[in-house]
């Protein structure tokens, strides 16, 4: 109702409130769809800001990991998942280009692609050693290694991996990516972990190895619990035996490319 | 290489900061050879039991026994398993005779390897004939095999490319001559295994791009065409 002081009185007060409030009633729609225009032009104005400052600085998205990282960031804050389809959220087939393919003509979206390619062969490459369960880590430096053609030294981050894993998800792509303990894993084969399968991966990721009885010292597992686990890990190629020592020991293939020695021996 | 990203918040990548001091070559210091990073790796030693893995595993071995054996010029390696490469005494691991056999049977398949045959069987003549000869069960615990990091017939065209760059084909060179003489000096010819480069003429033999004769009471020579 109106606010108003009322100088006016006798009948046609009426008349006047009345025509007052559908003066409200209209100038309020105004005001709203004035707003709403605003907003939508200042939306559009920051697209258009945000799409200038990605044409001007495409390359330093492209090679520079640490941009690139916050330039995603930024759009995130707005909403904006740059690797989404543009035609909207969710279950949208991707018929329209990405926002990276937007705003940056197709070199953002390609480096993406073509990172979302080598982790795939990355993944497909390490797979008879570790049974499609590879550290996000792992993955980077592999690829770092292979070099993607058209990216800058400086490399990717995990951050750009785990981006590229989910520009696969819209091919119903059996990649995922889950947290093991620690650390981030990306699997490769649409396989389940159970919890107790979890818990030695990560207990072999901290330790190196586990075996049988470390299982029942730390976990209070029975034995036959441990050696169950242990047992389906080895049939997914997820750990590997040694046999030679005290006990029958079981590692994780990760170890295998950790530290900094050279992977490829053969010249 | 191991440029360590400027990774923005959170420093997500761990251990690549240490410099290239520790190597595995400097943890073997009787040995140059860079191993990888598997041969560090306990499991790496014991046959594993699932077949991918298996799989994986033998690639593994096959190519560190081929960059081996290239690193130091070896043509012909012992199968011994107290030795390098089978035996890392860092950790105390050895690979198993059995498996040792495995991975040069997985070489063999590929026509990376052969088995040494034990002395007393035809070896100079035999050797002309490339066809893998069976089996070879008969090069016991502790045999030798060739590991070939160039085939027989990848070596063949190698010294038929230096015959023709010096201008000597339809010229008689003796086996001795190209292992040993002045004029392969300083190319990778020059102090090739014996029976390797006989197998390796054989196979330019075979291409009908050459002749092998016998040139003295135990010497042979070859002629390029």
């Amino acid at each position: 109702m109106s606010h108003r002081k009322n100088k006016a009185v006798g009948l046609a007060a009426f008349d006047r409130s009345r025509l007052t409030s559908a003066q409200y009633a209209t100038h309020g729609s105004a005001l709203r769809s004035s707003q709403a225009s605003a907003l939508e032009t200042q939306l559009s104005v920051f697209r258009s800001l945000l799409q200038q400052f990605a044409a001007t600085h495409a390359k330093d998205i492209k090679s520079n990991p640490t941009f690139r990282a916050q330039f995603a960031r930024m759009c995130a804050a707005i909403g904006v998942d740059p690797l989404l389809a543009s035609s909207g959220h969710g279950d949208s087939k991707g018929k329209g280009d990405s926002m990276w393919a937007q705003l940056l003509g197709r070199t953002v979206n390609d480096f993406y692609f073509e990172l979302a390619v080598r982790v795939v062969e990355v993944c497909g490459e390490t797979r008879g050693e570790n049974g499609g369960l590879i550290e996000v880590g792992m993955v980077r430096e592999r690829v770092v290694k292979g070099r993607v053609e058209g990216m800058g030294v400086q490399g990717v981050t995990e951050d750009d991996i785990l981006r590229a894993v989910g520009t696969l998800k819209p091919l119903g792509s059996a990649y995922s990516v889950i947290k093991v303990g620690s650390k981030q894993y990306i699997r490769s084969v649409p396989k389940e972990l159970n919890t107790d399968q979890s818990a030695v991966l990560e207990a072999a990721q901290v330790l190196g190895y586990v075996s049988v009885s470390m299982l029942m010292d730390n976990l209070r597992w029975t034995r036959a619990r441990a050696q169950t686990a242990l047992e389906d890990l080895v049939g997914e190629g997820m750990l590997w035996v040694d046999k030679q020592g005290i006990e029958w020991e079981y590692w994780s293939p990760g170890f295998m490319l950790e530290g900094d020695l050279p992977l490829d021996g053969f010249d | 290489m191991s440029t360590t990203s400027p990774a923005p918040s959170d420093s997500s990548t761990p251990n690549n900061s240490n410099p290239k001091t520790t190597t595995a070559s400097t943890l073997l210091p009787n040995d140059t050879f860079p191993f990888p990073r598997e041969f560090f790796f306990p499991p790496f030693f014991t046959r594993q039991t699932n077949l991918t893995t298996h799989h994986a595993q033998l690639t593994k071995w096959s190519s560190l026994l081929l960059a081996y054996c290239r690193h130091h010029r070896l043509f012909r390696l012992s199968l011994n398993p107290d030795a390098l490469p089978f035996h890392n005494p860092r950790i105390n691991r050895r690979l198993a005779p059995g498996d040792i056999r495995r991975v040069v049977d997985f070489l063999r398949r590929d026509g990376r390897a052969e088995y040494v045959l034990p002395l007393g069987q035809t070896k100079k003549d035999g050797a002309m004939t490339t066809t893998a000869r069976g089996g070879g069960g008969e090069a016991g615990e502790g045999g030798e095999a060739f590991i070939y990091w160039r085939t027989p017939e990848e070596w063949g065209s190698l010294i038929e490319g230096w015959v023709e760059e010096t201008g000597q084909r339809g010229s008689v060179l003796t086996v001795y001559e190209l292992r040993e003489g002045e004029g392969t000096r300083g190319t990778e010819i020059w102090g090739m295994d014996g029976d390797v480069l006989v197998k390796a003429l054989g196979t330019v033999v075979k291409r009908g791009k050459a002749q092998i004769f016998q040139s003295g009471e135990d010497s042979l020579g070859v002629k390029f065409f």
